[in-house]
């Protein structure tokens, strides 16, 4: 028996592990690991930016690190993705829109140098930028918008957005081409007809029209080789990782030209300490989305800034009006009176929101500011308004029957691990009990959840706490009508006649002056009906390193001032970049 | 000994197979489907068959069952529901990283921790002995995630901005965001520095335990006549203790080896998460929240590979510690 096994037993694991530690990536581009469609994409790009050259201004160069605690689901294929965070990368980074929102959110010219709507509202017909590229070097025509728009009514894509096109003529019947640079589309009368074109990204005909609509969504376009036409190019996505993007060259001078940052990088950190820790030590130079009990410590950071902005998402209760507590539009206000919800915005979000009412966001030109205190938090009203509607406490245990002896008991559930929506459940359990309601919190993971109040069969549930983005066109249909009361977002299973003539006639209303009056009366109707109890709309903070310049956050979006974005060259941190030969 | 190795291999398959099944039928089983978790509001019934239809969730489960059965005797193991992409080509790019994170945790945790052990048992009933005891005891009952935010609080954040070591640690990641543009030399150094606190994290852990084995078994062997017998020839005692003593007590202690892979596995999913290391364990458990069946099947298969393959080279290891064990 020898030693010398001893040693080799060591080497036997150390060196696997030594050769792991040093497969670095070199310098120079290599496209080998990507598939075939990829490594030709890649290297078109390579040449045509790499034949660009660079802007003198002191300005431009720097590296940028953005973390967020997801993925970007979908990446930049914007006919299958449905994540807020990927139509951002889509519509303001990697690719463009035909129109986008100014300040103000009113319309402004983008791909679309101008666009006129004739008379009757039927029409609307698109007048292209002719100086727009793909990062490959194909010129953006408007036969990409057309095979964008057919693509995404086609029923085969799945395209998630479907209501975007409620007021369109779906396939290749509504769109039509009528030179390389116009193209023209039949609509419907509506309030917010354009609003479609400033979500949705165009993507590039030239490489994906000969994809097979229902294979869009595995073709790795979207994750591995985006080529888009916005201000930066796609470079690199590593799963779970890391996205990282470039400066592209060409991009028009009249919209901006080229952004100052040579190189964007989005950073998936899962988990939000660890990601707070990286924006204190530097490593990441934005972190979206803290978590409430976090902003104190970034405004206590001397390097850093807290950046917070109203946004579209709002937290709410739905409930299940089919279910026998639940049938009376008196016991669900007397909810809403009996739950403090000014107190839930101060102890959750620290008070970085307002109490919501509607689903009509505060910044909306149609929120209606007399619905504020429609429902303020008084118990001895929610009292009265039980009584009317016949819950009495019968057998002095606290909580309310009706007459057969049913008891007000609500299971309320919320997924599994979300703190904020637990502590809204544990609150309203509180506070509803001393009006007579029982409140059960119930935690459930998130695809059960979601399966279970979707499916329209069953609909198993008395209330739920989950959390809505809305557009920038407001619309309820999907919610409220009637007619979708058994589609799988009918949660409330909502039945009301004036309810169904104010959306109906909302859709049609194009002048903002003749449609205020209706969102006012739709409006006080919800406020009547509370299918829902509205709790808040989230302000969101971005924590910032200061070194970043000029970052402006509002309800667009994160990224809607990418392109001004700088940073100073002495507070640049990490080597140069240095161009790599394609 | 390849025959042996050969059998097992060969054993291990139905086993594999077995486990890919109860995983599969299971998974099926939990409500939600993933149309619904991918598609938005005002999409039409018709759309959503579509959805369903090229995800391939319109057959009955037996049906998708046989068809993922024969895709995966191809090696076809389909396409992601939640990121689009092949599954095989997200496996490639994740399961790289768990295996440098596990084996370096493994060789740090068996490293470390038949050094404690030995050094205890030499030391038996000193002062070195309880205070590495109760150290190992504290680090063997702690949960990883919470060991992995106070490695990150101390040795990223204090020892950066509150302390100012000239040393510390990247939080989060496997490379700088600039690593592309490093020499090589940086690069590995790059890496390494970015592994040293997630491997730390999973290591202290598995240490604990293995320590206490070590020590066990060493104190068991020290007492044993052969070592008087060596310490009698007037061997160095280093040697008594490495060559002789060492050799025998290392046998119980491989036998963890094979226990602690699957341990080691589910740690791995908090320490990804924690630390942001794109990996097999946090890819896993996100796909088992999407509904994201193809991801799940392979993950579960790759793991029960890991698993077998992991307990065999704990029984080949036997062979090479214990020449009593020979496997023909």
């Amino acid at each position: 028996m020898s030693n010398d096994s001893r040693p080799k037993t060591f080497l036997i694991v150390l060196i696997p592990l030594l050769s792991l530690i040093g497969c670095g990536d070199g310098g120079e581009r290599t496209f080998a690991a990507l598939p075939a469609f990829c490594q030709e994409v890649m290297r078109d790009m390579d040449r045509f930016l790499g034949s660009f050259e660079d802007p003198a201004d002191g300005r431009y160069g720097g590296t940028a690190v953005v973390g967020g605690i997801g993925e970007i689901p979908g990446g930049m294929n914007s006919l299958v993705s449905a994540d807020h965070g990927a139509a951002q990368h889509q519509i303001f980074v990697n690719q463009m829109t035909l129109i986008r929102f100014d300040e103000a959110y009113d319309p402004e010219p983008y791909l679309a140098r101008a666009w006129d709507v004739n008379e009757e509202e039927t029409e609307v017909t698109f007048h292209l930028r002719d100086d727009v590229f793909w990062h490959d070097g194909h010129k953006t025509t408007a036969y990409d918008v057309e095979f964008t728009y057919r693509r995404a009514t086609d029923p085969e894509t799945g395209f998630p957005n479907a209501a975007f096109w409620a007021h369109y003529v779906p396939g290749p019947d509504g769109i039509e081409v009528v030179d390389s640079f116009t193209v023209k589309l039949e609509m419907r009368p509506h309030a917010e007809a354009l609003d479609p074109w400033r979500a949705l990204a165009i993507m590039p005909r030239h490489l994906l029209e000969d994809v097979p609509p229902g294979e869009l969504r595995q073709h790795p376009f979207g994750e591995r080789c985006s080529v888009g036409n916005g201000p930066f190019r796609f470079v690199e996505h590593r799963s779970d990782e890391s996205w990282a993007f470039e400066r592209n060259p060409a991009f028009p001078e009249e919209l901006g030209g080229p952004p100052f940052l040579g190189r964007y990088v989005y950073r998936v950190v899962p988990e939000p300490s660890t990601l707070l820790t990286d924006l204190l030590t530097e490593s990441v130079d934005l972190y979206l989305q803290p978590t409430a009990d976090q902003f104190p410590r970034i405004e206590d950071a001397e390097h850093l800034r807290l950046l917070t902005f109203p946004f579209r998402d709002y937290v709410f209760a739905a409930w299940n009006s089919r279910r026998r507590q639940l049938e009376d539009p008196r016991v669900r206000r007397a909810i809403a009176h009996g739950v403090n919800r000014a107190q839930i915005v101060e102890a959750i979000l620290g008070g970085s929101g307002s109490v919501a009412n509607t689903g009509v966001p505060p910044f909306h030109w149609a929120y209606d500011e007399e619905a504020v205190d429609a429902l303020p938090y008084d118990p001895e009203r929610a009292r009265e308004l039980l009584e009317e509607a016949g819950w009495v406490d019968r057998d002095g245990d606290g909580i309310r029957e009706d007459a057969d002896g049913v008891r007000m008991e609500l299971s309320v559930r919320y997924n599994t691990g979300n703190q904020e929506r637990q502590e809204i459940a544990e609150i309203m359990q509180s506070q509803l009990r001393r009006v007579g309601i029982e409140v059960r919190p119930r935690a459930m993971e998130w695809a059960t959840l979601v399966s279970e109040i979707t499916d329209a069969e069953r609909r198993d549930f008395d209330g739920f706490i989950l959390a809505w983005v809305t557009e920038f066109k407001v619309d309820d249909t999907d919610l409220f009508h009637s007619s979708n009361s058994s589609a799988p977002y009918g949660w409330a299973g909502l039945e009301d006649e004036e309810v169904d003539r104010l959306l109906e006639q909302l859709q049609v209303t194009v002048d903002r002056e003749d449609a205020l009056p209706l969102w006012e009366a739709y409006q006080q109707r919800i406020l009547e009906l509370q299918p829902f109890t509205y709790i808040y709309f989230r302000e969101r903070g971005a924590g910032l390193n200061e070194r970043l310049r000029d970052v402006h956050m509002d309800a667009r979006g994160e990224w809607v001032t990418i392109s001004q974005w700088w940073i100073p060259e002495e507070e640049r941190t990490g080597r140069p970049l240095v161009a790599r030969s394609p | 000994m390849i025959g042996y190795v050969l059998r097992r291999v060969g054993g291990a398959v139905p086993l594999v197979l077995g486990v890919a099944t109860i995983v599969f039928f299971v998974m099926n089983l939990a409500p939600g489907d993933p149309s619904s978790l991918y598609a938005g509001p005002g999409v039409s019934p018709q759309a959503l068959e579509e959805v369903r239809q090229n995800m391939g969730l319109d057959a009955p489960v037996h049906v998708r069952y046989i068809r993922w059965m024969g895709a995966m005797a191809q090696g076809d193991f389909g396409h992601s529901l939640a990121r689009g992409q092949p599954v095989r080509d997200v496996i490639r790019d994740l399961l790289p990283n768990t295996l440098l994170l596990s084996g370096t945790a493994l060789a740090l945790a068996f490293l470390a921790g038949i050094l404690i052990g030995v050094l205890q048992a030499v030391r038996h009933n000193t002062w070195i002995d309880s205070s590495l005891s109760g150290a190992s005891l504290f680090f063997y009952s702690i949960p990883s995630f919470w060991l992995a935010l106070m490695l990150i609080l101390v040795f990223s954040l204090y020892a950066r901005n509150v302390w100012g070591w000239p040393v510390h640690f990247p939080a989060s990641g496997m490379t700088s965001v600039d690593h592309a543009w490093m020499t090589p030399w940086e690069q590995v150094k790059d890496r390494a520095m970015h592994l040293v606190l997630p491997a730390t994290s999973l290591a202290l852990v598995l240490a604990g335990g293995i320590a206490r084995y070590t020590r066990t078994s060493m104190l068991e062997v020290i007492h044993q006549d052969y070592i008087r017998t060596a310490r009698a020839k007037g061997l160095p005692e280093w040697r008594v203790i490495a060559g002789h003593a060492l050799r025998n007590a290392l046998i119980p202690v491989v036998t963890v080896f094979g226990l602690y892979l699957p341990l080691l596995f589910s740690g791995t999913v908090f320490v990804e998460t924690v630390f942001a290391w794109p990996g097999m364990g946090k890819l896993v458990v996100d796909a088992i929240g999407q509904r994201d069946y193809p991801v799940v099947m392979a993950g579960a298969l790759v793991f029960a590979v890991m698993v077998v393959v992991g307990n065999l080279i704990a029984d080949v290891l036997y062979s090479v510690v214990d020449p009593r064990i020979r496997h023909g």
